[in-house]
């Protein structure tokens, strides 16, 4: 008898739990079957009127009636409980378009950038970068690096002259000067920085630039170690195998001079506009140490012998991005900056 | 200076070379090309001027036919016949009275001279490079001064005043009416040349009008001297005047070819003017022959600085073909006397003749050897790392970096009240913005602001540069904050960006210049230093450019900020192992008291135990009075050995509210 209306529990509570539309509606189909006072609990307790042997059957079958309908009750509430996180949630709903708010990054100068770049490749050859003063002295920036007063070689460069007696250093060439005389050979250094030409601007010429000076002084340098080492190096700078001549060229303070050109990385030599269809692009003056001014800064050169050369940061700058006018390094303008 | 392939061909006859070729070698081995073109029948070979200032010789086509003779081992030929030149004394007489200035001074006097048109080739050859034919006693000397190269100049002996040629300083108040039409005031400073009556030339710039060559000359005095380097070169930049001669004399020219030219010209002047005749022989007077020592060269060192090897012979033969003469004085060492032409002053060292061997060899046949250096650490450079550190923090807070010129100038004077006679001047400036250095960044980022208020209304830009006083530059890192609709929200902004970069630095209210916002100015102290300042840009600057907006400014010293961040030492504290307990405390102030007075009395009250303290918020209104304000802090404190109990909390809460009573603060408590 009771195991049939176990039965009749079980079919009719799962059919309330299966047409339930809500949370609250199953809660009350549970409560009405499973709670304390439900169904369930009034048949077991008429179990105490039962034979025992037939009592152990029904209470196996009640204990299966009751785990399945928990079971079921569990499952459906979950499913119920789902859904209703689903509604909120898609009520959340955000345009991930919309702007963010704050302030985002700004931008280094494409010379800072170019700069730190060659920094980081000379530092990793081993060189120690340097930064001089912009006013030097006419020693530093003429006279020990062999320019003195009556050398043609200072009508190169329009100076400007201070009211101090000093000047706007027109070539970051006296920071060989300070480093040779700050630290002895061997010696491997770079230094970037302002220079000034007192001239004209316009979209190719400034009055205000950047260079980077380079110097190695060792035991033995040669025209060789110099072909090899700026080959690597703008190696590194353009990021691919380059091709390098050197040229006879003057500068008073080295000896031999060169110029130095790289073939052209836009035709590969074949002679395009950038080359002036020759090929070759001019790229840094360099050369070997003149002896004058090694021995100016106190060192032997029959014991010591190095090269020295120019690279022109602000020419590498507008290579690299194409800036066809130079003033808008120094124009302060953000629709510029904010490309970089 | 222009070349033409057929007046070189003429001198270095057998050459093979296509001018298309030439161009390429002469590049290569001696001085840059800047174009070839043609022009009539011969080529014209264009090099670029500055690669020739150290070359007195190649200004001229012999010395160029040399190197091209040397580079593609064909014969050179002289054009000069010594033999031509008269003996005999001379009609004329020349005195140097400043041989300092004036090296050799060598004449001719010709009679029956007729100046006319010259010949076809020879203005040809002249046209071709680019100078005009005058007549034909004028163009022979410009011919010799493009050849040898000797400029010489043609005076008409009979307009001269006495048969002496006087080679002096000028004398005030002279002056010459030049060639070119111009009248030169002359100083003391000037060489002349002068006769009896005055200067008839200004040495080795230009002739004067007076003694020129003319369709009556009949008899003429041809000059042909040298003259010191720099004083040419003084001379001439201070009259403004460069002319074809001075600028080959600025080379420091060869004394050795003033004779030379004088020769030359007796050769072509007979062919261009029949009939001419020498008078007497030359005056020909010379400060005494500087020496030059032979230089050692032992083909080691040449084999060294170049890092190729190159035989014995190979050096000679290319140091003979440039004209130096050689003797072998040793094993695998050669003497090398330098020829006059190159020994004005371009070659007197060993390292001299390695160059003449290298681009001779070729610096493409010297294969790339790798160097071998020493192992050393560089010596450090502090400053770097730590630049590059603020500027990444900086645009990462929104700010863009601007190079600005480290010039200033008056109207930054006005504008920032500065004074300009404590800024360095400059001498020679090119425009009127550019008369002074910089001695603040702040002005420039003003101008900054002026350049892009146009285009946005709110941005952020910073510089790293020098600020350049009398006594030294002192790198700075200088940002401004510009907003259209500006407010004192900006300011503290700037100060969350201050801390961003000097963490824990704080501002001390200071006494404004004469740019910054008189109450909102602030000194930035750092580690117990003051590195620079925080302000807010005085708003008349700004309206003044018809500007609404404010400006925020920083601007720290980075080599001081630099020092202090190395000095900063960082070592590990124990994490406390037991609670801290926390109250609030509400002080009612006068309203310009700085919390930060607040912040420290309570922090120097709550003594070891205090933990942490944090602000809460200010607050100005009812009840409190419109000059006050109640500031709120929450104090955390705590024991390294224990949980504090509620009363020891409590006597801590009541001796800060003691103390800060006994200092003057009321508490709402």
């Amino acid at each position: 008898m009771a195991d049939s209306r176990l039965e009749e529990l079980r079919r009719s509570t799962l059919a309330a739990f299966a047409s339930a539309g809500s949370l609250e509606e199953l809660e009350k189909v549970r409560v009405e079957a499973l709670g304390r006072k439900g169904a369930l609990a009034q048949i077991s307790k008429e179990f105490g009127r039962i034979a025992a042997d037939e009592r152990a059957l029904l209470g196996k079958l009640l204990n299966s009636v009751k785990q399945d309908l928990e079971s079921e009750y569990e499952s459906k509430k979950r499913r119920f409980e789902q859904a209703e996180l689903a509604e909120r949630l898609a009520g959340e709903w955000i345009d991930v378009t919309l702007p963010a708010p704050g302030t985002r990054p700004g931008s280094l100068h494409p010379v800072t950038q170019l700069q730190n770049e060659i920094e980081d490749l000379f530092t990793s050859l081993g060189f120690a970068v340097l930064y001089g003063p912009e006013v030097e002295s006419e020693q530093h920036n003429f006279d020990a690096l062999n320019i003195p007063a009556t050398h043609p070689a200072r009508d190169m460069q329009d100076t400007f002259w201070l009211s101090n007696g000093d000047l706007l250093r027109t070539h970051t060439s006296p920071v060989q000067v300070r480093g040779m005389r700050a630290f002895k050979p061997p010696l491997r250094m770079i230094a970037p920085g302002r220079v000034f030409r007192n001239e004209e601007v316009d979209a190719s010429h400034e009055h205000t630039f950047y260079q980077v000076e380079g110097m190695m002084v060792d035991r033995d340098v040669s025209v060789a170690n110099l072909i090899y080492f700026m080959k690597t190096l703008l190696g590194g700078i353009f990021g691919r195998e380059v091709t390098v001549r050197l040229r006879p060229g003057y500068f008073p303070f080295v000896e031999p001079g060169f110029e130095l050109d790289i073939r052209c990385l836009i035709c590969d030599g074949a002679g395009c506009p950038v080359c002036k269809h020759s090929g070759w692009v001019e790229l840094c003056p360099c050369g070997l140490v003149h002896p004058k001014v090694l021995r100016m800064s106190d060192i032997d050169p029959e014991e010591w012998g190095g090269f020295a050369f120019g690279l022109g940061l602000t020419r590498l700058a507008m290579m690299r991005y194409g800036i066809d006018d130079i003033r808008l390094l120094q124009g302060g303008d953000l629709r510029f900056l904010t490309q970089f | 200076m222009k070349f033409s392939y057929d007046w070189l061909r003429d001198l270095a006859p057998g050459l093979a070379a296509a001018p298309a070729e030439l161009e390429h070698l002469i590049t290569l081995r001696t001085a840059e090309c800047e174009g070839i073109e043609r022009a009539g029948s011969d080529w014209v070979i264009e090099i670029d001027n500055k690669s020739l200032t150290h070359r007195p010789d190649l200004w001229g086509h012999y010395g160029m036919a040399r190197e091209v003779a040397a580079i593609t081992g064909v014969k050179l030929l002289d054009p000069v016949k010594p033999e031509l030149l008269p003996a005999g004394e001379s009609p004329m007489r020349v005195e140097i009275a400043d041989p300092a200035r004036c090296f050799r001074y060598s004449a001719l006097l010709f009679e029956n001279v007729k100046a006319g048109p010259s010949p076809q080739w020879l203005r040809t050859r002249l046209e071709n490079i680019g100078a005009n034919s005058i007549n034909s006693v004028v163009d022979v000397t410009n011919y010799i001064m493009a050849e040898l190269p000797q400029p010489m100049h043609a005076f008409d002996a009979d307009k001269l005043a006495g048969d002496t040629i006087f080679v002096r300083l000028a004398r005030a108040g002279e002056s010459l009416a030049a060639l070119n039409g111009e009248t030169y005031e002359l100083t003391e400073t000037d060489l002349v040349i002068a006769d009896a009556s005055g200067p008839i030339a200004l040495a080795g710039v230009i002739g004067g009008m007076a003694s020129a060559i003319s369709e009556e000359t009949t008899r003429v005095v041809l000059e042909s001297a040298n003259f010191e380097a720099s004083g040419v070169r003084f001379t001439s930049s201070r009259h403004r005047l460069r002319t074809d001669a001075s600028v080959r004399f600025e080379k420091a020219l060869d004394p050795e070819n003033t004779v030379r030219g004088l020769a030359r010209a007796i050769e072509l002047l007979r062919q261009v003017c029949p009939g001419i005749r020498l008078a007497g022989g030359v005056a020909d007077t010379r400060a005494p022959v500087r020496s030059i020592e032979p230089i050692h060269l032992p083909i080691r060192f040449i084999v060294r600085k170049l890092g190729k090897e190159i035989s014995q012979a190979e050096v000679t033969r290319i140091l003979s073909a440039l004209g130096f003469g050689i003797s072998e004085t040793g094993d695998a060492e050669l003497t090398v006397t330098v020829p006059t032409w190159r020994a004005t002053k371009d070659i007197s060292l060993k390292d001299d003749l390695a160059e003449e061997v290298g681009r001779m060899v070729g610096y493409d046949s010297i294969a790339p050897v790798a160097p071998r250096v020493a192992s050393i650490v560089p010596p450090p450079n502090t400053l770097r790392p730590y630049l590059r550190r603020l500027r990444a923090q900086l645009a990462a807070q929104g700010f863009n970096e601007v190079y600005n010129y480290s010039f200033t100038n008056e109207t930054d004077a006005q504008r920032f009240g500065l004074d300009l006679g404590e800024h360095i001047a400059v001498r020679n400036p090119i425009a009127s913005e550019l008369t002074h250095l910089r001695r603040s960044l702040v002005p420039g980022l003003f101008r900054n602001i002026l350049t892009n208020v146009r285009y946005f209304p709110e941005f952020r830009l910073f510089e790293v540069g020098n600020e350049i006083h009398p006594k030294g530059e002192i790198m700075h890192v200088a940002g401004v904050l510009y907003s259209a609709q500006g407010n004192e929200h900006d300011f503290f902004e700037m100060k969350r960006v201050v801390e961003c970069l000097f963490p824990g630095a704080r501002l001390v209210a200071a006494e404004a210049r004469t740019y910054e916002h008189p109450a909102r100015t602030a000194e930035i102290h750092w580690r117990d230093s003051a590195i620079g300042r925080l302000f807010e840009l005085h708003p008349a600057i700004l309206q003044i450019e018809g500007l609404e907006g404010r400006a925020m400014v920083f601007d720290v010293d980075a080599i001081v900020a630099q020092r202090l961040a190395a000095a900063a030492e960082i070592r590990y504290k124990p994490l406390r192992k037991f609670p801290t307990s926390g109250f609030d405390l509400s002080v009612v102030c006068d309203l310009r008291t700085p919390v930060d007075n607040i912040c420290d009395a309570l922090r120097k009250l709550a003594g070891a135990s205090l933990a942490a303290i944090e602000f809460v918020r200010q607050y100005v209104g009812p009840p409190f009075g419109p000059d006050q304000k109640s500031v709120s802090y929450r104090i955390e404190v705590g024991a390294l050995d224990h949980t504090m109990t509620a009363e020891e909390v409590t006597a801590i809460r009541n001796r800060v509210i003691e103390g800060m009573r006994a200092l003057g603060f009321e508490l709402r408590v």
